[in-house]
């Protein structure tokens, strides 16, 4: 009995385990299976192949029955997933519907989120910009949080080494608060989107419109045709799936690649329930996996453990994971897992519209999101009444110019119209928030989910801060826009709850001193190094960059150390 | 891999997936399958005269030629509150009990925003407007032939002058 029980224990034994197939676990596979570990990686939805996986990829807008929309009946049954941007005909398939996993909401929060193995990566907005020391000195610059235990200089390198294999498309702008990569070239900005950077440049000299730095293969090279993805072909149906593989994603790039070493186990329907702590061992064991189809819970072990959960996930997975060791929450001796959540606020937008160069238009589509607006306020020195600042989105286009307001032939020839109309231009709103213990996700003590696991309470709010440096975004946009000659400025206070953004960060934050923090330097936890977390959960304070891009550099990181470890018998 | 060949694989597979069924409402059926809204076969004849007084049929096809008053019916039934969808059905009882020629001048009326006119059929009457010309610019016909749609387009032009469109 007891042989059967240690055979059982030796096959469901593995060098590492990673929880998680998104953007980070899928980095963390792709890490450990190259360097020779037997590695599980558990994914608690369904699995999606690349391309296979793909059913909407090549569908003409005809082909679908309501023309991309969500019908009425989807849209009642799930109040917060209907709010997402991407959350249409199209895609739906890969976002979770609000009742296949509830949470209490003490506050507003639309939770967004995607259970299946490539999670997000396959619908993210593919935006990639790179962090600097303005960024990671912010917090103790400005007196908020905790210090990064790491600076630019840490990082930089994994940063060349994720940009080289995912394939970043991008200029070399020469601006310190956006430090240059890797990058293939980038897509170019068009007529009116030049015009706004030169005109920033001229009135302001230090307000920048570079081209977005974006993961989409603008020309591909052998790495990339190695993992079987060709060029972007400029589809702009990248929600969908890419059958080209034209921009990152863990099923497109990581997880084959993994899978093609032979040393990845990928468990696709596996919730993890809790990482098992072993008192006398002092570290963790292994992860108590829920099969969420049968139920069925299984023991999985290994010597190192990766939770790359998505971050709310991951801090429920640690509050759920305890022990006698650890009564609060897996590695929870400061008491601050779950706390010091933030997010990014996008919650303004303004749109204008302009009558010059009506000469030009464009053609065919870009990929990469048009312009991006590196923050410019507070950058070198505090200068407003709010802490830090906010990039923006910019983007220019023409559409034809139609008038629909008659009926008959005359319409039918409007509609056909190929003239273009004037310009518009937009641009959204991406602002840092200050990470604060009032901000935080805990047990519920009552509610279970579907597998008996504590649902989650979500308690983020906007403050203060927050609600200065919207003014200030729609103050200086105006402006910036008046400066331009843009007519018609409308400002869109979008006043949405946190989690739209899709950038929740935080409650497992990294910092030197176990006291206030609950991972050191390498993403260990301080009470239990042989866990390791590398996802959104880690992250001491926001800034406003797209986060994936430094996601995927720490999991590279994190696991490179953790081997190293290993060799050493640390581990 | 070798590019060419990764190329070719990818368009095989793409190529593969795009033998999908396209053209779900084309099926010469006279009615579809309704889950809210009641209609019979003469309203919904009815529905297609005025989505044909909308777009008509010129050198290139019309609403009826396309079925757009099927794509409205749909639309409506699955997308739209109750209130709304009541609001349709009265309104189309409404100009169903038209004399034909009374119908047209309601529809240009209507289309002119005349006061006096029955306010359901008013709001009925915007409602299948707006999702004929949703339907027309999305249908197969003009994305294929009028204003092409592209799912491969492969290239971005941010400076493409407006003469040679």
């Amino acid at each position: 009995m007891s042989n059967l029980n240690i055979d059982a224990v030796k096959k469901n034994t593995y060098d590492a385990i990673v929880i998680g197939s998104g953007i980070s676990g899928g980095w963390a596979a792709k890490e450990f299976t190259e360097k020779g570990l037997k590695t599980l990686v558990l994914e608690r939805g369904r699995d999606v192949k690349h391309i296979v996986d793909y059913p909407t990829t090549n569908k003409y807008p005809y082909e679908f029955e309501h023309r991309g929309e969500v019908t009425l009946a989807i849209k009642k049954e799930n109040p917060v997933i209907s709010k997402c941007y991407a959350f249409k005909e199209d895609a739906m398939h890969f976002f979770v519907k609000d009742n296949e996993h509830p949470y209490v909401q003490e506050k507003p929060f639309d939770w967004i989120r995607g259970y299946q193995v490539g999670g997000k990566s396959i619908m993210w907005a593919r935006q990639t910009q790179r962090w600097s020391d303005l960024d990671f000195e912010g917090p103790l610059r400005d007196d908020f949080a905790v210090d990064w235990p790491i600076r630019y200089k840490d990082i930089a390198p994994w940063y060349s080494y994720v940009e080289k294999f995912a394939g970043i498309s991008g200029n070399s702008d020469g601006l310190p608060e956006l430090p240059d990569g890797e990058f293939l070239p980038g897509f170019p900005l068009n007529a009116v989107e030049d015009y706004f950077k030169k005109s920033l440049k001229d009135k302001y000299g230090n307000r920048h419109v570079i081209s977005a730095r974006c993961a989409h293969l603008s020309q591909p090279k052998q790495i990339h045709f190695d993992q079987g993805r060709v060029k972007c072909q400029n589809r702009n149906l990248c929600q969908r799936g890419c059958p080209f593989g034209g921009y990152f994603s863990s099923n497109a790039s990581t997880l084959p690649w993994a899978a093609k070493t032979g040393n990845l186990t990928l468990r696709p329907f596996s919730v993890v329930e809790s990482v098992i702590y072993d008192d006398k061992l002092g570290k963790a064991t292994g992860v108590r996996v829920i099969d969420t189809n049968t139920k069925e819970v299984t023991e999985y072990f290994a010597k190192v453990i990766f939770v790359n959960a998505a971050a709310i996930n991951t801090n429920l997975i640690l509050l759920n994971s305890k022990s006698s060791r650890f009564p609060n929450g897996l590695g929870n001796d400061s008491g601050v897992l779950g706390k010091y959540v933030a997010f990014h606020n996008y919650s303004a937008r303004i749109n204008a519209e302009y009558n010059g160069l009506k000469e030009f238009t464009t053609d065919g589509r870009n990929p990469g999101g048009g312009g991006y607006i590196p923050r410019f306020r507070n950058l070198l020195k505090q200068e407003t009444n709010f802490k830090r600042g906010y990039a923006a989105g910019f983007g220019a286009y023409r559409t034809a110019d139609t008038d629909t307001s008659g009926i008959g032939a005359d319409l039918k020839s409007q509609l056909l119209t190929k003239k273009p109309g004037p310009w518009k231009v937009g641009s959204h709103m991406m602002g840092e928030t200050i990470p604060k213990e009032s901000n935080y996700v805990s047990l519920d003590a009552d509610k279970k989910d579907p597998w008996g696991i504590p649902q989650l309470k979500i308690a983020i709010d906007y403050d203060d801060n927050d609600a200065k440096m919207k003014k200030d975004y729609i103050e200086q946009l105006s402006e910036m826009f008046t400066e331009a000659g843009f007519k018609n400025i409308e400002v869109n206070d979008a006043s949405q709850a946190p989690g739209l953004d899709i950038h929740e960060m935080g409650g497992v934050r990294m910092g030197h001193d176990p006291k206030t923090s609950m991972l050191n330097k390498w993403h260990q936890l301080h009470a239990c190094k042989n866990v390791f977390i590398t996802d959104g959960a880690c992250m001491t304070s926001t800034s406003t960059q797209n986060p994936s891009l430094t996601y995927m550099a720490f999991a590279a990181r994190a696991v490179d150390y953790a081997v190293n470890e290993m060799k050493k018998g640390e581990l | 891999m070798e590019r060419r060949l990764a190329i070719k694989q990818v368009l095989i597979l793409a190529g593969g997936m795009m033998v999908l069924p396209s053209c779900l409402r084309e099926s010469g059926k006279a009615s579809i399958e309704l889950k809210n809204l009641d209609i019979d076969l003469d309203q919904e004849n009815i529905l297609a005269e005025i989505t044909e007084m909308i777009i008509p049929k010129t050198d290139t096809p019309g609403a009826k030629d396309l079925k757009l008053h099927l794509f409205v019916l749909k639309m409506v039934d699955d997308c739209y509150e109750k209130k709304d969808q009541q609001i349709f059905s009265k309104g189309l009882e409404y100009v169903c009990k038209l004399e034909e020629g009374e119908r047209k001048q309601f529809v240009i009326d209507a289309n002119a925003k005349k006061e006096q006119l029955n306010g359901d059929a008013y709001n009925f009457f915007n409602m299948v407007k707006d999702r004929t010309i949703g339907g027309y610019m999305n249908s197969k016909y003009v994305m294929s032939n009028l204003v092409i749609w592209e799912l491969v387009p492969g290239r971005y032009n941010g400076y493409f002058p407006v003469k040679n469109i």
